[in-house]
């Protein structure tokens, strides 16, 4: 796919062919393929055909039940989900069809058309108008601001509701009327179309009337998501690149693998149990009719002689026959209705969920979503709980609670959440007064801290946003996609320092004396998980390049050429002990020559449109370096409430509880003990990257399976000894890069080994605490436990964007509604507004629908076989001849009707146990045995 | 499944319903409930089980075999087919006389009227006067459903072996001339079967008329229009066919033959004394290993004789109650020792 128009004179034509056009297709039958589609995908179901099968076998032989005891049932259980999903599917029609006829404004000729949303194409230039959704995706080329930027909400894509601020193309923001925009000469190259919301690669090309070419990077900044609502702009223009299902959203929204739970599939294990005892008893009737009939007077005695073409028959087709007819007679052992009873168990269960008052959060006015409810029992089977840490745990909510300059401390003086009093401008000045040098210093510390961020200011004071600042009269509510940033603007605007806003690329500062200051932004160099730290290049009033660098402390030491490093990272290392989230802010002077060669760097590795990502992080590799540091910040983030409380109860519930968190090991550490994940008894173990580099990997792992192993040596004696009273318990704790080299396979393919010692040590330790951790390697660690031998149900929680991998690679995905948007609910199989209702989530629904479910399953085999057992017996009676013993009309109504509705009522409302009693007790979460129906 | 939901206040209902507080109750079994109980079901089952089986053995019952097998027996030489037509008479006993009215069964072992092949051969509609069906009949009759190019009627296996022999009672008096019983005929098929299920089919007063075109089943001696005299039981609501074309679940079964009624309080109906049966036997049973019997029974408010539902109410309540003074005795004598005074079952 390659947008390659005609150079100059192409102008805005496009190529035909190819290119879908806008329509979104998101059903998934049409009018007259709902039948045939909709049939097959049903007999893709092993019991659905397996009783198609039955039903025409009845039609071609002679049976001893009509077909009709098979067909209606069957035919009642298609038609019921053909109904659901026709309806379903007849919405999804309505949606499209709304979308696709909504009009769009194009521009043609230098005109401004109104055209149907699903006419549009690739290359037409579409303008959109404030509070509009954009048609399809669109490279944007010019707004009606004058710095050429937009502002736009993603709620509908990723749920977060905060507003982004997207650049339009810098040689086309000058372009505000329809005429200068329809005399646009470009042509655009860009990738083929992937899901990734926030990748988007490409190059523009323009054509002036007599220069050559100019070439522009395009990244996902200039990129304007369907599905997106434009903002506080009156209206931009911007070209389509990807229309209809091309589109990221339409991308995005191909479904989910479909997670089974594993009472579903041990439900299958008995379905083919219950087929074999159904063929071998098909079989034993089959040889004892044959053998009875050896007689001929009882094969055909005179009152019961057969016909002509009936004696003439082939002895093995008559076998074979006779062997279908029993398979058909004893057919019912498998429950017909039993997959649309327990669909409709899940279904109606997973309300009792949502209608739960003790999960409805009266501070955000959330209840707990299902979004899908076939995992209900698979909450009753959790051994493994992953969760995220910041966000989940903790309540994400950061205060900034000091900061360190030069080795000096420096404490708001009112700490309270957001508000800030009057009287806020004083410091406490914990060490010494600094010297004039120092004062200097801290002042940049501030400006440091002020600059280099990504928060955007929003002027309007809506009622909305749950931060504001009375600055001068004048409120301002600060919105960044990561709290932590906001915190940190609002703590400096508490010392004095007051971030105002960014306007044509400057950024203006209200200082201490109450002057504005202003520093053109030259560069973002925006953060990633992987770099760990973000930095912007200014230029001052007076005219001097500051690179300013914030980050975690571990990618800012190692850069560090200058400052107070030793007298920071005593400070850093006490903070992170105390459970505070650091960074550390570090800046360089640059002078012009040093910027214009960053700037051509960054250029080069802006326009690459392979491995942009990589070789921007080689260019941002090598700006960052030789820092001179400053100082560090550290803000806090409070646990959630009954976060150890909840923790503790699941431990006890014999549930193994691993938190998995980028953060640094020592705050991550503090947490866990906060939470009560570690208790102060708890020995432990260190695989880290420090010890690893004291000694070998080997050695490490070795050790450690041997304490391992020896406490639980000692622990079976303590068992057989009925001593394990106080035994001691074993936290482990393993950052990142430790974990990437057990995960890394060796040369010598012995790679499996450590894997094997890894899991080893990780299964006899009670806590195990994964710092440090990329996403991706989030949901390795889940699949490595997932596919362990033992095979145990994993349940990930998360609350952001970097736990969605391992919510959809755990058996059990729960995601918090919380700060960070809300892609982790929306990836999520549960989302809770709280980590607390956990608790309630497992210990009770999940205890109940475990129970429910394996009841419910078990019930139906019972009773097809208490149903189908006379019936074989009563073959010995009436010489093996397939009569039946009950009456159609009752073979037919037994599942379907007679049977059916009580197991349902009681799998709805079964509880073995009260409420209370499973919330105090957690141990009973215990006794399920794993999977094992009940 | 997604739930979205777009109500402003998305609070759930504080219901007993929703929040899965309905009242409930569960049973523990403690020695305090479950002794009791055991004992309570020991003591109702001992007395109804002991009711059933007395009234059970009240009834009266006689079986008389005349298959004829035994070289012995004085039918032995109806076995032959050349005898036809084939008379034999059976001299039996009764100790006790029946009292109420008495029913006549005839009995068949190792016939499978219960067989998927015998049970499908005959033709409902022709069998509720269908015109159409009775010269047309189902294919389900095969290979019962014509003879000679002639429709069969009634069609089919079971029509077609009707069971065939005429039994006659009588009473052997002080003298030796012995006195018939009058056996009744109607009265012994279900009401829905005679009304509803069976009909002739329609034409004039004359059966035959009705028949015409049609032949008998190849078994029978006599076509179906000439089963009786009494046009109110004669051809298809004939009362000895209905009860046979009601096939029998299990291969060895009874069926009613006729009736014996009452004649009045003070005489027993089959009072104690030697009775002979006449049987004019056409019915053969011994090619495949067949019996026939002729049963005479008496009825109580219970039905026919059936020892077994007493016998099976008083083992349960015995072994109940004596479950009950075993855990009675197990109970007293480790409540103390247990910290768990009560030992659930």
């Amino acid at each position: 796919y390659v947008g390659h128009r005609e150079p100059p004179p192409g102008a805005e034509a496009y190529i035909p062919q190819r290119y879908p056009d806008n329509r979104i297709v998101s059903s998934k039958y049409t009018f007259w393929n709902f039948i045939p589609k909709n049939l097959f995908e049903q007999f893709r179901r092993v019991a659905n055909f397996y009783f198609l099968i039955i039903f025409l076998v009845q039609l071609i032989i002679d049976t001893p039940t009509s077909p009709v005891t098979s067909g209606l049932p069957l035919f009642f259980v298609i038609t019921v989900t053909a109904i659901k999903q026709g309806y379903e599917d007849w919405l999804r029609h309505k949606a499209d069809n709304a979308m696709n006829q909504c009009p769009v404004h194009f521009i043609q000729h230098g005109k401004l058309v109104r055209k149907q949303s699903r006419k549009l194409r690739v290359g037409d230039i579409v303008m959109v108008k404030e509070d509009e959704t954009f048609p399809c995706d669109l490279i944007f080329l010019s707004s009606n601001r004058g710095d050429g930027t937009c502002h736009v909400t993603t709620a509908s894509l990723d749920g977060e509701s905060s507003h982004k601020t997207h650049y339009a193309v810098q040689d086309t923001k000058g372009f505000h009327t329809e005429e200068d925009i329809g005399g646009l000469h470009a042509t655009i190259e860009c990738e083929q179309p992937q899901p990734d919301l926030y990748k988007f690669v490409g190059r523009i090309n323009v054509y002036s009337d007599l220069n050559d070419p100019v070439v522009r990077p395009l990244g996902s900044e200039n990129l304007l998501l369907r599905g997106a609502t434009l903002k506080n702009t009156e209206k931009i223009f911007g070209v389509a690149i990807y229309t209809g299902m091309e589109t990221k959203m339409a991308l995005n929204y191909q479904s989910k693998s479909q997670k089974r739970s594993a009472v579903e599939k041990s439900m299958n294990a008995f379905l083919i149990v219950y087929l074999c005892i159904l063929i071998s008893k098909a079989l034993i009737n089959t040889v004892l009719k044959y053998v009875w009939q050896s007689e001929p007077f009882r094969d055909e005695p005179w009152y019961n002689q057969k016909t002509e073409s009936e004696r003439q028959r082939n002895l093995f087709l008559k076998a074979f026959t006779d062997f279908l007819a029993f398979m058909v007679l004893f057919n019912y052992i498998i429950p017909v209705s039993m997959y649309v009873t327990v669909e409709m168990q899940k279904f109606l269960g997973s309300y009792f969920i949502t209608w739960d008052e003790d999960m409805f959060d009266e501070e955000t006015g959330e209840g707990p979503l299902v979004n899908t409810s076939d995992l209900n029992e698979e909450l009753g089977q959790v051994e493994y709980i992953f969760t995220d840490k910041t966000g989940t745990l903790t309540e994400n909510n950061m205060e900034f609670k000091e900061c360190c300059i030069e080795g000096h401390v420096y404490v708001p003086h009112v700490i309270c959440n957001g508000q800030v009093l009057p009287e806020s401008s004083g410091i406490d000045m914990i060490d010494s007064s600094p010297s004039v040098n120092g004062r200097e210093r801290e002042e940049l510390f501030f400006r440091a801290l002020c600059l280099c961020h990504t928060v955007q200011v929003k002027d309007d004071d809506s009622v909305d946003g749950p931060r504001k600042s009375p600055d001068g009269g004048k409120s301002c509510v600060y919105i960044s996609s990561s709290p932590d940033e906001v915190a940190l603007v609002e703590g400096v605007q508490r010392l004095g320092f007051t971030y105002l806003r960014l306007k044509d690329n400057y950024m203006e500062i209200l200082n201490r004396e109450n002057h504005i200051e202003r520093f053109e932004l030259l560069e973002i160099l925006s953060f990633d998980s992987v770099r760990r730290r973000m930095s912007v290049i200014v230029k001052s009033a007076t005219g001097e390049i500051y690179l300013f660098c914030k980050g975690a402390d571990s990618s800012i030491f190692p850069r560090v050429i200058e400052g107070k490093v030793d007298q920071i990272r005593a400070r850093v290392e006490r903070n992170a002990v105390e459970g505070l989230r650091t960074l550390c802010v570090a800046y360089k002077r640059l002078i012009q020559e040093e910027y214009e060669g960053i700037c051509k760097l960054l250029q080069a590795a802006k326009v690459a449109l392979q491995d942009r990502e990589k070789k921007l992080a080689e260019a941002y590799e090598q700006i960052e370096k030789d820092l001179t540091l400053l100082g560090a910040t550290a803000v806090e983030d409070r646990l959630q409430e009954k976060a150890a409380d909840t923790i503790e109860a699941l431990q006890k519930a014999g549930i193994k509880v691993w938190v998995l968190t980028g953060d640094k090991m020592e705050t991550a550490a503090a947490t866990c003990y906060a939470c009560k994940l570690f208790r102060r008894n708890t020995q432990l173990l260190e695989l880290t990257t420090k010890r690893i580099e004291e000694q070998s990997l080997h050695d490490v792992l070795f050790e450690l399976s041997k304490t391992v192993l020896r406490h639980s040596g000692s622990l079976t004696r303590d068992n057989l000894s009925g001593l394990s009273a106080d035994m001691q318990d074993y936290g482990l704790i393993i950052d990142g890069a430790a974990l990437s080299l057990i995960m890394k396979p060796r040369e010598d393919g012995s790679s499996g080994n450590y894997r094997e010692l890894f899991l080893e040590i990780c299964r006899s330790c009670s806590a195990v605490l994964c710092c440090r951790m990329a996403p991706l390697q989030k949901a390795q660690i889940v699949k490595l436990i997932k596919f362990s031998k033992e095979h145990p149900i994993t349940l990930a929680i998360g609350d952001g964007a970097n736990d969605v991998s391992m919510i959809l690679e755990a058996h059990v995905g729960i995601g918090v509604i919380g700060k960070e948007g809300r892609q982790a609910a929306r990836n999520s199989d549960y989302a809770i507004p709280k980590f607390k209702h956990l608790k309630k989530m497992l210990l009770v629904h999940g205890h109940f629908y475990y129970i429910r479910i394996s009841e419910l399953v078990q019930y139906f085999f019972y009773k097809n076989v208490c149903f189908i057992f006379p019936q074989f017996l009563y073959q010995f009676f009436c010489g093996f001849s397939q009569q039946t013993l009950y009456d159609t009309a009752y073979l037919t109504l037994y599942n379907i009707s007679f049977t059916s509705l009580p197991i349902l009522l009681y799998s709805l409302m079964e509880q073995h146990v009260g409420i209370d009693v499973l919330k105090r007790d957690p141990t009973l979460y215990r006794y399920h045995p794993p999977n094992s129906l009940s | 499944m997604a739930m979205n939901y777009t109500a402003k206040t998305r609070r759930p209902d504080n219901t007993a319903f929703k929040q899965q507080r309905l009242p409930a109750w569960q049973p523990i079994l403690t020695a305090g409930t479950v002794l009791p109980i055991f004992f309570i079901i020991g003591l109702i089952f001992i007395p109804i089980g002991i009711g059933i089986f007395v009234t059970s053995n009240n009834i009266r019952e006689i079986e008389i075999d005349y298959t004829g097998t035994e070289p012995s027996s004085p039918c032995n030489k109806c076995l032959s087919p050349d005898v036809t037509p084939c008379f034999c008479t059976i001299n039996f006993t009764l100790e006790k006389s029946f009292e109420g009215n008495v029913f006549m069964y005839y009995g068949l072992s190792n016939f499978y009227q219960n067989h998927r092949r015998y049970v499908k051969s005959r033709d409902d509609s022709q069998l509720n006067g269908d015109s159409s069906a009775l010269l047309n009949p189902s294919k389900e009759c095969e290979p019962y459903r014509r003879n000679e190019d002639k429709p069969i009627a009634p069609c089919g296996a079971i029509a077609n072996s009707m069971f065939n022999d005429t039994l006659e009672l009588f009473l052997i008096g002080n003298d030796s001339y012995p006195i018939p019983i009058a056996l009744k005929k109607k009265g012994i098929a279900w009401w829905t079967d005679k009304n509803v299920k069976f009909r002739n089919p329609p034409g004039g007063d004359n059966l035959e008329e009705r028949f015409k075109g049609t032949t008998k089943p190849v078994n029978w001696l006599k076509p179906v229009y000439m089963l009786d005299s009494d046009p109110d039981n004669n051809g298809f609501i004939n009362e000895d066919f209905i009860v046979w074309m009601r096939t029998a679940a299990l291969p060895t079964f009874r069926k009613l033959y006729r009736l014996i009624e009452r004649k009045s309080d003070l005489h027993p109906t089959l009072p104690a004394g030697r009775y002979s049966l006449n049987v004019t036997y056409n019915y053969p049973v011994h090619y495949f290993d067949g019996r026939k019997r002729m049963i005479l029974s008496t009825i109580s408010w219970m039905g026919g004789k059936n020892p077994f539902l007493g016998i099976a109410y008083i083992a349960v309540g015995s072994i109940s109650f004596l479950l009950g003074v075993v855990l009675l005795v197990i109970n007293h004598k480790y409540r103390n020792s247990s910290n768990t005074a009560d030992i659930t079952i």
